[in-house]
C-alpha cells in the first residue's frame, strides 16, 4: 500500500494557444472505498494561476491552506498579484522545507504570466513531493493515473490549440486515462484559463 | 467493529453509533455513548484507538467551549471541522498520532443549513451528504448512494437509517447490538429513539 | 542549587536598587517594574500625539478612515501608489486582511511591525479556521503582544496607536483603537495623533447613531479639513480607505483609495483643492 495511492486521484495540465487548461478526477476514497465523488483537487491562487494537488487528501487540504496563507501575504506586501513563476518556486521551496518528513503531493501548475509587452505566455509546471520543478512546453500530470495520462496526452496533444479545442483535448484525456485507472474517476472537473476569463466545466464520465 | 453512520436531510442530520464496547473477544460494555456533544449545535461520533477516543473527543470539545467563553459566541461548522481536521493533520506527524475517525455533524445557524463532515485520522476532510466509518460503512455506503434522500423528513431519515442498521446487522460478522441515535437540527442536539 | 542563588541575587539586588536614588534614566531602564509615574506609557502617547492625525467613522453600511500624511514633498517616490493593487503610499492606512483595514499613527517603524504581525496572525487564524479573523480577535492578538513588552523583556513599548475598522459575519461593521498598554476599546467614531482631541469633540457634536457611509466619508472629510494643517486638502496629504459589503457576494469589501480617487472624492465634496492652488502641476 504505496501513501501517494491510499486515496487515489490525478491531475493533468496542458498547454494552449493563448490558454492553459488544467483537469482533474473528483474521486476520494479509501484505498478501494469510494468516499466522496465531489472532493476538489483543483483550487485557484490568483485570477491567473490554478494549482493542482493529486496525492494523500490531508496535505491536499493542508497544503492549499498552507499556499493560501503565503500567497495572501505575498499579495498583501507586495500589493500585486504573484506570478506563476514565482508561485512555482514558492510551490518547490514549501515542499522542499518537508525534504525529510514531506507532504505526500505532486503539485500541478497551470497559469498565464506576464509578457513585458503586456500580453500574457501560458505556463504550466509540475514538482514531485519534495519539490523538483518540471517546466514543461506541453503537458503535465500527475496522480494515481499518471502513466495513462501521459499515454493518452501524448497521443492527442498537439501545439497551438485554441481553447475550445484544448478543452476538448485535455477532457478527453482526463475521461480515458481515469477510466483504466480504479482509483481515480467518479467525475472530471477541467479549467481553462484565458487571459479575461476562466471556464470551468465539469464532465459526465463513467462513475464506476 | 465499531460502525457509525450519519445522515442529512432537509434541515437536520441523524447519527447513529453503536454502542459496544470491546476488548478482543470480550463485550466490556454495551451502552457506550460514542456521540459527543462538542457545542450546541454539533455532533462529534467518534471511533477508533480506545481512549485516544476519549481524549481527542474531549480536547476537541474542552477547545470549542474555550472559544465560545472567550468570544461568546459558538464557531460555526465549517470553520470548528477546519480546527478539528487541523488538529489531527498536526498530530499525523507528531512522536504519537491520534488515532481517532470523526464524523462531525453540526447546524449553522448563520445559514439555517445543516453540514456533515467526514473526517479521518490522517486529517482527511470533506463535505458530505452522508457518510460512515468502520465495517459498517462497506455495506451502508451503497445503501445510501440509492435510498438517500436530501430532501426528507425526519422520518424518513429514520427509516433510510433503518435499513442501513439492519443490513449491517444482517451481514457483518461481529455485528453490534444497539445504536444510540442522535439528532442536530436548528433547535439544537437531542437523543432519539428509533 | 547554584541556579536558583544566582536568581535570588538578583531579586535582592533589585529590590535593593528601587529604595536607592537613581537617575531618570536609571529609573526608567527597566520596563518590567511598575513605575509610579507610568512615563514608559507617557512618552509613547507623546510620541503618538506629534504624528498624524488618523480619524475613523463607524457607519451602518460600512466604516470609513482618513489619515493626514507627515512624509510628504515633491522629491518623495510615489510610483508604487499610482498603479498599485491595493493602494495607500504605505505610510498610515493598511490593508491588514481582506475584511480589515489598519490606520496607524506613532514611530513609523514600531507601527510597520505591528501591521507585519496583525497580517500574519490574520493568516494563522484564517489556516487555523478557515475564515476571515473577527475584527475583536485581531485587536486582541495585537493587544496581547503588545503587553508583553510592558511585563517581559526589558524591552521598550511599541510607540504606535492603531485603528482598525473591520467587518466579520458575527457583528457586522466594528471600529476599534489599541494603544501601546496593549488595551483597546471599541468606537462609534475616533481619533488618534495630532489635534486628536480637537478632532474628537467635533466627531463628538455631529456624529448620529444610524449614519450611512456616504454621510460618514462627509463627516470624516469635513473633520480632516479642520484639524489638519494645512489650508486645504489634497491626495499628496491625505490617505483614504472605506470598508463596506459587496451586495451580491455579501463579502466585506475594504478599498484603499489611490491618489487620483481621493482628489476626485475631495471634488465632489467640495474640499479639494482650487485649479490656481494646485502646485503639483507642472
Amino acid at each position: 500500500m504505496s501513501i501517494m495511492e491510499y486515496n487515489g486521484g490525478s491531475v493533468i495540465a496542458m498547454v494552449g494557444k493563448d490558454c492553459v487548461a488544467i483537469a482533474s478526477d473528483l474521486r476520494l476514497g479509501n484505498q478501494a472505498l469510494g468516499i466522496s465523488s465531489n472532493f476538489q483537487k483543483i483550487f485557484p491562487v490568483t485570477d491567473r494561476i490554478y494549482l493542482g494537488l493529486p496525492g494523500l487528501a490531508t496535505d491536499v487540504t493542508t497544503l492549499r491552506e498552507v499556499f493560501r496563507f503565503r500567497v495572501n501575504m505575498y499579495t498583501i506586501k507586495e500589493e500585486r498579484e504573484i506570478e506563476p513563476e514565482t508561485f512555482a518556486h514558492l510551490v518547490s521551496s514549501t515542499l522542499y522545507e518537508r525534504r525529510f518528513g514531506p507532504y505526500f503531493i505532486e503539485p500541478v501548475m497551470a497559469g498565464l504570466s506576464k509578457v513585458a509587452t503586456g500580453g500574457f505566455k501560458p505556463f504550466i509546471a509540475a514538482t514531485d513531493l519534495i519539490g523538483c520543478l518540471n517546466f514543461a512546453k506541453d503537458f503535465v500530470v500527475a496522480g494515481t493515473a499518471s502513466s495513462k495520462l501521459y499515454g493518452a496526452a501524448e497521443g492527442l496533444w498537439e501545439p497551438d490549440l485554441e481553447p475550445e479545442q484544448l478543452f476538448e483535448t485535455i477532457s478527453q484525456t482526463m475521461l480515458n486515462a481515469v477510466d483504466r485507472d480504479a482509483y481515480s474517476g467518479w467525475g472530471v472537473v477541467v479549467h481553462v484559463i484565458e487571459k479575461d476569463k476562466i471556464t470551468t466545466r465539469t464532465l459526465k464520465g463513467r462513475m464506476d | 467493529m465499531e460502525t457509525s453512520f450519519a445522515i442529512t436531510g432537509k434541515d437536520y442530520i441523524i447519527v447513529a453509533a453503536d454502542t459496544t464496547a470491546a476488548r478482543s473477544i470480550v463485550k466490556m460494555k454495551t451502552d457506550d455513548d460514542k456521540i459527543k456533544v462538542v457545542s450546541p449545535h454539533l455532533l462529534m461520533s467518534y471511533s477508533g484507538e480506545p481512549g485516544d477516543t476519549i481524549q481527542f473527543s474531549e480536547f476537541v470539545e474542552r477547545n470549542l467551549r474555550l472559544f465560545h467563553i472567550r468570544n461568546n459566541y459558538s464557531l460555526r461548522p465549517s470553520a470548528a471541522a477546519s480546527w478539528i481536521r487541523r488538529s489531527l493533520a498536526q498530530s499525523l506527524r507528531s512522536r504519537k498520532p491520534y488515532s481517532v475517525n470523526l464524523m462531525l455533524s453540526g447546524y449553522d445557524v448563520t445559514t439555517d443549513t445543516p453540514h456533515l463532515f467526514w473526517i479521518d485520522y490522517l486529517g482527511t476532510m470533506t463535505e458530505v451528504p452522508f457518510g460512515a466509518h468502520g465495517y459498517g460503512s462497506y455495506f451502508a455506503l451503497s445503501l445510501l448512494d440509492r435510498y438517500h434522500n436530501p430532501e426528507a423528513t425526519l422520518e424518513e431519515g429514520i427509516e433510510t437509517l433503518k435499513r442501513c442498521i439492519d443490513e449491517v446487522a444482517k451481514r457483518l460478522i461481529v455485528s453490534p447490538g444497539k445504536y444510540i441515535v442522535k439528532v442536530v437540527d436548528k433547535d439544537g442536539t437531542r437523543v432519539i429513539e428509533i | 542549587m547554584i541556579v536558583s542563588k544566582i536568581r535570588q541575587c538578583v531579586h535582592i539586588a533589585a529590590i535593593s536598587n528601587r529604595h536607592n536614588n537613581l537617575t531618570v534614566v536609571e529609573k526608567l531602564g527597566r520596563t518590567t517594574i511598575f513605575s509610579p509615574e507610568g512615563k514608559h506609557f507617557e512618552y509613547a502617547m507623546e510620541a503618538i500625539s506629534h504624528a498624524g492625525t488618523v480619524l475613523g467613522v463607524l457607519a451602518k453600511d460600512g466604516v470609513v478612515l482618513a489619515a493626514e500624511k507627515k512624509v510628504t514633498g515633491k522629491l518623495l517616490d510615489l510610483s508604487g501608489a499610482k498603479e498599485g493593487g491595493y493602494g495607500g503610499s504605505g505610510e498610515k492606512i493598511f490593508l491588514l486582511n481582506s475584511n480589515v483595514i489598519g490606520g496607524v499613527a506613532g514611530l513609523t517603524a514600531d507601527a510597520n511591525s505591528l501591521i507585519n504581525y496583525a497580517r500574519s496572525a490574520a493568516q494563522q487564524h484564517l489556516l487555523a479556521y478557515n475564515e476571515d479573523i473577527p475584527v475583536e480577535l485581531l485587536a486582541q492578538r495585537l493587544c496581547d503582544m503588545k503587553q508583553s513588552y510592558t511585563q517581559y523583556g526589558g524591552l521598550r513599548p511599541f510607540g504606535a496607536s492603531l485603528l482598525y475598522a473591520g467587518y466579520d459575519q458575527q457583528y457586522q461593521f466594528q471600529l476599534y483603537h489599541s494603544d501601546p498598554s496593549g488595551n483597546y476599546s471599541g468606537w462609534k467614531a475616533t481619533c488618534i495623533g495630532a489635534n486628536n482631541g480637537t478632532a474628537q469633540s467635533l466627531l463628538k457634536q455631529e456624529y448620529k447613531d444610524d449614519i450611512e457611509v456616504k454621510a460618514a466619508i462627509s463627516l470624516v472629510l469635513k473633520t480632516m479639513s479642520k484639524t489638519m494643517d494645512s489650508t486645504t486638502l489634497g491626495s499628496e496629504k491625505l490617505e483614504f480607505a472605506v470598508i463596506t459589503l459587496d451586495p451580491e457576494t455579501k463579502l466585506p469589501k475594504a478599498k484603499i483609495y489611490r491618489p487620483d480617487e481621493i482628489d476626485e472624492l475631495l471634488q465632489a465634496e467640495g474640499l479639494g483643492k482650487k485649479e490656481e492652488d494646485d502646485a503639483m502641476k507642472s
